[in-house]
């Protein structure tokens, strides 16, 4: 059978080409793999729930809790359908394991990315991935704000006016843009079935297009080669083969995966819709993003309040912390494999602490980012009496600049010292082989 | 290659294909332009998202309460979120939720505490107060102030206004105050005594001029 499969589907060029593929054996290397089964459930669990979701925000009487004939109870017919989902036999767990998942995938990708970024891997040959990765984090973001959507009950509501207002905040285009994007003036009517689109064919499409080039390109220029792999075959390819060896790992490794989401998902509830309700004009109370937009949501909650107009276009603080700034700090993260200048492919990956500079500015990157979602955390810190109305902007505006710098110098000294003690190190070895030699 | 080219008086096969290729994409992309037009759905006033007109009665616009006529005793330094009602085309009764930009807050102050820059002649008697309950800067409802007493917090982006002075912008990112609108008491009833005095959101200063100039036309 082999033979007759092989003349029709020419399996061993492909076993040649791609099920040889040789995975470097580090812990650090699956943290793109969790990635890709995080997406893999996430496809699998979402066509389940969308067998059972109402694309719909028309109202519809609430079979919950009718009310009476002369005055329904009427919600929208997706908060509804979150509603019966709800009340499935493992509904809810459906729904749970997704939106963890989604968290997920968001965290293993931006811990991917700090792997990428710390080890040099973003250098030549793999520029094209690191970008391509970034576009991976930013639609798998796009889609997972989509996503918590989609239930539109009052939380939902209420993000989607502010993505609303973001959009509208753009000068010149932005009323259109907004109205292009979300099917007229908030709410329309056709709201929900455009974000449902979005949610379920295109964005899913666009990471699976990516996914796939990830990967393709992945398996072209190889793995960067662990540390050990130079001192065992210096320029040649370590590792396991995907087939045979790999793949009982990454069986292993999905169902590990998939039990702990399992075990989070049953223990750790996931946004209640039948607390938040459906939507009304009464806000929530210290409503905040998920926590990989909590940052976007700090600037916001700092920024002081000002309007400019320039040609008849309206810059306001909206746009500036809700579009400029993030655009500059993803703009600064596209830009880092250009930082590099080597000439050379880069085989294996680097020790972090022998690039400090690299190393000081991607943690106290991270630092800024860290501060500006603890900003995110303004009105709870104001109300846990830790800050003031008065002075919260203010401090928070001074940590924004000070915890990055102080985390800068910090991680280059630390790193001084790691190499004053390596290099002590060596030279008493040394000095203990000489005097060995004397002997 | 030779120095002189060939002078052919024929297009090449490789030119002409190149030419309707051109011509392809130029006209796939704006047919795909055009359909794309579609996405944005043409907007249309109906009477339910018209703003506040004069004469409408403000009722309650919490889920219990939706629709009860607000009586001047209930009203407190504490926020009210009120729908302006007004009637269809049959003159029957008619919420304008359909914008749900349209959310009022209403307070009512003992006389003397609220001040300047709100515009008094639009307040009843200087007690009780109308705004746009809606924050200028992404567009959430504003609610009390959980820690300063007499205040409005915005919860989206932490924006405060100051509702005993014309609802300026005391703290956070909001860029304008929240838009006044002029009421007056008509028996028990409170009742919307003309447009907002500024541009509430989502309008920009010419697009909320425009919008009064369309709601005018309609009702005339």
């Amino acid at each position: 059978m082999n033979q007759w499969l092989d003349e029709r589907l020419h399996i061993s060029r492909l076993n040649d080409k791609f099920l040889r593929k040789a995975f470097p054996v580090h812990h650090s290397f699956f943290l793109g793999e969790i990635t890709l089964f995080s997406l893999i459930i996430l496809i699998i669990t979402g066509i389940v729930l969308a067998l059972s979701y109402e694309p719909s925000n028309s109202l519809i009487v609430n079979s919950f809790d009718p009310g009476t004939a002369d005055k329904p109870n009427l919600i929208p017919a997706a908060y509804h359908s979150a509603l019966k989902i709800n009340a499935m036999p493992f509904g809810d767990m459906l729904r749970r394991v997704h939106h963890w998942t989604a968290n997920i995938m968001v965290a293993a990708a931006v811990i991917h990315m700090m792997r990428i970024y710390f080890t040099g891997a973003f250098k030549k040959p793999r520029e094209i991935n690191w970008w391509i990765g970034m576009l991976l984090l930013i639609f798998t973001a796009l889609t997972a704000v989509t996503g918590y959507i989609l239930p539109y009950d009052n939380y939902a509501y209420n993000t989607v006016k502010v993505v609303y207002g973001i959009a509208a905040s753009i000068p010149w285009i932005g009323s259109w843009l907004a109205q292009a994007a979300f099917a007229g003036n908030f709410p329309g009517e056709g709201i929900i079935p455009r974000i449902y689109g979005y949610h379920i064919m295109l964005l899913p499409g666009i990471l699976l297009a990516l996914t796939g080039a990830h990967m393709l390109l992945m398996i072209k220029q190889k793995h960067t080669q662990p540390q050990y792999a130079k001192r065992i075959a210096y320029k040649k390819i370590v590792g396991v083969p995907l087939l045979t060896q790999q793949t009982p790992i990454m069986l292993m490794l999905t169902l590990l995966f998939a039990g702990i989401v399992l075990l989070f998902s049953a223990f750790i509830p996931v946004h209640p819709v039948e607390f938040f309700g459906p939507p009304s004009t009464t806000p929530i109370q210290n409503i905040k993003p998920d926590w990989y937009l909590l940052w976007v949501f700090g600037a916001l909650a700092i920024i002081p309040s000002f309007e400019l107009t320039i040609f008849g276009g309206i810059i306001g603080s909206e746009f500036v912390g809700a579009i400029l700034l993030p655009t500059v700090v993803i703009a600064a993260m596209f830009a880092v494999p250009m930082l590099d200048r080597s000439k050379d492919n880069n085989y294996y990956a680097e020790n972090p602490t022998n690039h400090p500079v690299r190393l000081a500015i991607g943690t106290s990157f991270m630092a800024l980012l860290i501060i500006m979602s603890v900003a995110g955390y303004k009105p709870d810190l104001i109300s846990a009496n830790v800050l003031t109305t008065g002075n919260a902007n203010t401090v928070l505006w001074i940590l924004m600049f000070v915890v990055p710098a102080v985390t800068y110098f910090a991680t280059i000294g630390i790193v001084r010292g790691i190499r004053a003690l390596r290099e002590a190190d060596e030279r008493e070895s040394l000095a203990h082989s000489t005097a060995a030699a004397d002997d | 290659m030779t120095r002189y080219r060939k002078q052919d008086p024929e297009m090449t096969r490789r030119r002409f294909i190149n030419a309707a290729m051109g011509t392809t994409a130029t006209v796939g992309i704006v047919s795909l332009v055009g359909v794309l037009g579609t996405a944005n759905p043409v907007f249309r006033l109906t009477r339910d998202k018209m703003p506040p007109v004069e004469g409408d009665v403000l009722v309650h616009a919490s889920a219990s309460k939706e629709g009860e006529i607000i009586k001047p005793s209930e009203l407190s330094e504490q926020l009210i979120r009120a729908w302006p009602m007004g009637k269809d085309k049959e003159g029957n009764n008619l919420i304008r939720k359909g914008d749900p930009n349209n959310v009022l807050a209403v307070f009512r102050y003992p006389k003397g505490q609220i001040v300047a820059p709100t515009n008094l002649e639009a307040t009843i008697d200087g007690e009780i107060v109308a705004y746009s309950d809606i924050c200028t800067h992404a567009g959430c409802s504003v609610s009390d102030d959980d820690q300063q007493e007499g205040q409005m917090k915005c919860p989206c982006h932490s924006g405060q206004y100051d509702p005993k002075r014309g609802c300026i912008v005391v703290g956070g990112p909001p860029p304008r105050p929240l838009a006044q609108l002029p009421i007056k008491m008509d028996g028990d009833k409170l009742v919307v005594a003309g447009f907002f005095l500024e541009n509430p959101y989502p309008f920009t200063e010419a697009e909320w001029e425009a919008r009064k100039e369309a709601v005018k036309a309609q009702l005339a």
